[in-house]
């Protein structure tokens, strides 16, 4: 996928995804997260931390735009929608928003939903892209 | 927590991180994200930003660490964050997030806060909006 030809208004392929006991041990370990696995604890569940479900949601998706080396990002906003438990299976879509050139930089905006099994949303997003140009 | 505990002007539980290139790596490992401006000294040290920064994703997730910390089971059943990136984090930085509850509503069951991540220097690196439904 050239990015440089990407319109607003394209959709990205749907990506699915699952978030493995082992993929939230890892994430808590490299994030130092204290506060979910004690939350999990006195709620006697096993949630995948937000942002982790947000990460991999959004992983999917630089995949499939193919960001060139030294993008970042520009601003993120989610939306969470209810708790992910761990081993869940998860698809998000998503799609070009918005597109402009500022100082060097291409801007793309991508919003993005995750969605459970039955179709229902878990995670909404928006995310802003700095691509050097 | 009640929802009347949280009145406007509380301050939210503040998490301060070492900031180092093992825990980026870490993170990129975790994430999946190995953009080299991450990872790739040499490749970092050529960009404008002259050597490796954090991932914005790791930033929000410190962030997330507060907010579940403050909010519990309700940031994950209906939080919402706008979060703009102003600075970089870099291996060797002190970071430090807090917030504070902006105003709530419906009886303190819909809370606004302001959130922020700095650096030890007290640069600021991202700033956040955030609503939490208590009863979501």
């Amino acid at each position: 996928m050239d990015i440089e030809l990407l319109e607003k208004g394209h959709r990205f392929a749907p990506v699915s995804f699952t978030l493995e006991e082992a993929d939230v041990a890892r994430y808590l370990e490299a994030v130092e997260d204290a506060a979910l696995p004690s939350l999990c604890r006195a709620e006697g569940q096993a949630w995948a931390p937000p942002m982790a479900v947000a990460a991999l949601a959004l992983r999917g998706l630089m995949e499939a735009m193919g960001l060139p080396p030294g993008a970042i990002h520009g601003s993120q906003e989610f939306e969470f929608r209810r708790p992910v438990v761990v081993g869940e299976r998860l698809a998000s879509r998503a799609w070009l928003a918005h597109r402009s050139q500022r100082s060097g930089w291409l801007v793309l905006a991508v919003e993005m939903e995750a969605t459970d099994e039955a179709g229902q949303a878990v995670l909404a997003g928006r995310a802003s892209v700095l691509i050097p140009q | 927590m009640r929802p009347d505990t949280w009145i406007a002007g509380r301050e939210l539980p503040s998490l301060s991180k070492s900031l180092t290139q093992a825990k980026i790596d870490a993170y990129a490992r975790a994430s999946g994200d190995f953009n080299p401006i991450h990872v790739d000294a040499a490749f970092a040290a050529a960009t404008p930003f002259g050597g490796t920064i954090a991932h914005g994703m790791l930033l929000l997730a410190y962030i997330s660490e507060m907010l579940t910390a403050a909010f519990g089971r309700a940031w994950l059943s209906a939080g919402r964050l706008k979060a703009r990136f102003k600075g970089v984090a870099r291996p060797g930085d002190t970071l430090t997030v807090r917030g504070r509850v902006e105003r709530a509503q419906d009886e303190g069951r819909r809370l606004f806060a302001a959130v922020e991540c700095v650096n030890q220097a007290g640069d600021l690196l991202v700033v956040g909006d955030v609503e939490v439904r208590l009863d979501g």
